[in-house]
């Protein structure tokens, strides 16, 4: 799907939900460009990548979940996180490494945020991991008769692990309550996707399971909502997986502080924020509103990683703690 | 340790500790090794609507049977047959038990483990500890290890040390019927991820199991299945049952072993293991993996650091010989420690 400059064609039913999809954007964007600046001046103990112009796709898709849906998500941003429920603290302070976040501290690094209460069930690090535990929480919900859903949140490059393969093909034999949300920003790393994938959608793949491949703008969390609302259906419903492409654009590096040699310096001639997408949606009658939310954000933003960094780190202790129950 | 109505004597004079046949306690009947493990996934999946079974082949009966019959018993929700999806099974596995179901995985053979090895060693064993304790994962692995009669040097894997070598995963290798239904069953209740590696040699094995649902061995006990004055024989699974025969061997030469099962190798019962090297001031270990770097390496170690001042020889190891499992079965046997192998290794320790 080319880039394209695009407008709002009609505004939504439901203002709530666009206020909440803004709300959610305007605070993942805060918290991205925040810790830009924090990583700048401080450094950053572990890999943070950058979710910057992803937000959309992430605030769309998450907002299709229900709290006690399962949640999988693979680690760039920490919008998954933050739209699923999770508040500012356990998300900076597990970025930070304190103990105040999620996972006390722990988790930090290549931030792996859990709190199962708000079906935030985690992260694998070696990607492609979390398409048969995604599952595997998908199978356990059918099987103690509960209506829940699994996402499986992946990018580009891990569509290509032998994981995604493998699930689908059960996944979709079993029909089970789960979808599969790509974010395709075309780069893993380096690597274009079009170098290395045989299609040029990673949706295109679908039909080989016998399910349905929906390619989405993933600019537009509008839109992506709507897709995703509509592959949750289908799971609750018990008619199975979905294969959801966002096409999204990661404006940063891979990691932040990513050169980026790899890419033409025009690179984001055609790029669209999700976050102006989403108050062109709103309209004049929302501005001041829409100001408000952005500016309350950067605030409470500010203010929790004040608070993160005057936490504690934690005690060495943790090290041999959790290994088993 | 040996339970109330276990009838095999894990102390005192030296008896057959499997009778093949024979009068057994009313408590107990007398069962395959292979079968014991069916019981014990039958009997859980009976008492706890949330244990269920995956893997391939299950509803002809798995690859090495116990799940025969299972379907009509519980329905094709509850035993899954899935396709060659290693890394699925496992991955999947672990999501389930993460949100409240006890998965029991067999994989047919261990050497499939590798496929799944980011999903067993990362995942199962990392997912609670790096996400802060927040997640339990109840999940059993079934993975037969050593020779198979001939499938080859990718069916003939003996790899319990890498449940050993990472964190977060317990590792159980039973060494007759008896401890195959007693500790799978330990193992599927445990709230832990557990790998359990029966012994394909001893698949064919008879022996008393108990018929009470509810007899479990917890996980971290090693057994003394002997008593002796010489040496301790450390060993577990199909080992212990060469290691008490050339026990018999040696006891009209003067050569009096005590035989430790470890029946778990984590946790590790080095204290069961240290108080019999301490009477004996000999250790013999004795695996089916192979020798270098296997857990008698690990078991070594940890022994002589609690024992040093009290072992009267260095501590020996047998283990399979370093190399490929071949596939011919006349070759096959010869990779691993004989009844003949452990006596003559015995025989050189005690005259040190
Ligand atoms: C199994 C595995 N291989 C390699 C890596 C190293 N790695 C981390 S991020 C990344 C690129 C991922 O690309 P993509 O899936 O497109 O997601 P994106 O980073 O674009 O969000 C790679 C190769 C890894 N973490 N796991």
């Amino acid at each position: 799907m080319a880039p394209r400059k695009r407008r709002p064609t009609g505004v939504p039913a439901d203002p709530g939900l666009l206020l909440g999809l803004f709300t959610t954007v305007a605070r993942a964007r805060a918290l991205e460009d925040a810790l830009a600046v924090h990583i700048r001046d401080h450094g950053f103990a572990g890999f943070w990548h950058p979710g910057k112009g992803q937000e959309g796709a992430v605030a769309g898709a998450c907002a299709a979940l229900r709290t006690d849906d399962y949640l999988f998500y693979q680690g760039r941003g920490a919008t998954w996180p933050l739209a699923k429920g999770m508040g500012l603290q356990p998300i900076i302070g597990d970025l930070l490494g304190r103990v105040t976040g999620s996972t006390g501290g722990k988790g930090a690094g290549v931030p792996h945020w859990a709190d199962p209460a708000l079906g935030i069930m985690g992260e694998g690090a070696t990607l492609g991991s979390v398409y048969p535990i995604a599952a595997g929480a998908a199978l356990s919900a059918k099987m103690r008769g509960t209506d829940q859903v699994a996402l499986a949140d992946f990018g580009d490059g891990t569509s290509h692990r032998g994981t995604f393969h493998e699930t689908l093909i059960q996944a979709a034999s079993w029909k089970l309550p789960l979808v599969y949300f790509c974010e395709n920003n075309g780069l893993a790393v380096s690597t274009r996707f079009e170098d290395v994938s045989p299609t040029p959608n990673v949706a295109d793949r679908a039909g080989a399971y016998g399910i349905p491949g929906v390619v989405v703008d993933g600019q537009d969390a509008v839109e992506v909502h709507r897709v995703t609302a509509e592959a949750v259906e289908r799971a609750r419903a018990g008619e199975g997986p979905t294969l959801i492409e966002a096409k999204v654009t990661r404006v940063g590096g891979h990691w932040e502080g990513d050169a980026q040699q790899y890419r033409p310096d025009d690179f984001l001639k055609d790029y669209r924020d999700p976050l102006e997408i989403l108050r062109a949606y709103l309209g004049d009658a929302h501005a001041e509103t829409a100001d408000k939310i952005v500016a309350d954000a950067a605030a409470e933003v500010a203010e929790e990683l004040l608070r993160a960094e005057a936490a504690d780190l934690p005690d060495p202790e943790i090290i041999t703690k959790d290994v088993f129950v | 340790m040996t339970t109330a109505t276990d009838p095999r004597p894990a102390t005192g004079p030296a008896t057959d500790p499997h009778p093949a046949t024979g009068p057994v306690a009313d408590e107990t009947r007398v069962t395959t090794y292979q079968a014991a493990q069916g019981e014990a996934l039958v009997e859980e999946m009976r008492r706890d609507a949330s244990v269920f079974c995956m893997g391939q082949d299950l509803r002809m009966g798995g690859f090495f049977g116990g799940t025969r019959g299972m379907v009509e018993e519980f329905g094709h929700e509850r035993v899954l047959d899935t396709s060659i999806t290693e890394a699925f099974m496992v991955g999947c596995a672990a999501g389930a038990a993460m949100t409240g179901m006890r998965p029991v995985v067999q994989m047919g053979f261990a050497d499939f483990s590798l496929i799944a090895g980011d999903e067993i060693f990362q995942k199962l064993g990392k997912w609670r500890h790096m996400h802060g304790g927040q997640f339990e994962l109840p999940a059993v692995i079934v993975m037969p290890i050593g020779p198979s009669g001939g499938a080859g040097p990718e069916h003939s894997g003996s790899m319990e040390m890498l449940g050993m070598h990472f964190p977060g995963l317990k590792v159980v290798v039973p060494s007759d019927p008896w401890d195959a239904k007693a500790l799978l069953k330990a193992a599927v209740r445990d709230p832990n991820p557990v790998l359990y590696y029966p012994s394909k040699q001893l698949d064919w094995i008879r022996g008393p199991v108990s018929t009470d649902p509810d007899e479990i061995i917890p996980l971290g006990q090693a057994a003394v299945r002997r008593r002796g004055t010489t040496a301790t024989v450390i060993t577990y699974g199909c080992m212990t049952r060469r290691a008490l025969e050339a026990a018999e061997a040696l006891a009209g030469e003067g050569v009096d072993l005590e035989v430790v099962d470890l029946r778990t190798l984590v946790p590790l019962d080095l204290d069961t293991v240290t108080a019999s090297v301490l009477r004996t001031h000999r250790a013999l270990i004795v695996h089916e993996a192979p020798r270098t770097a296997g857990p008698g390496a690990e078991i070594a170690a940890a022994v002589q650091e609690r024992c040093f001042w009290h072992l009267d020889a260095p501590i020996m190891r047998l283990g399979a010989v370093d190399a490929p499992v071949p596939a011919s079965r006349h070759l096959e046997q010869h990779c691993f420690p004989s009844v003949a192998d452990i006596t003559e290794a015995a025989r050189r320790l005690a005259r040190i």
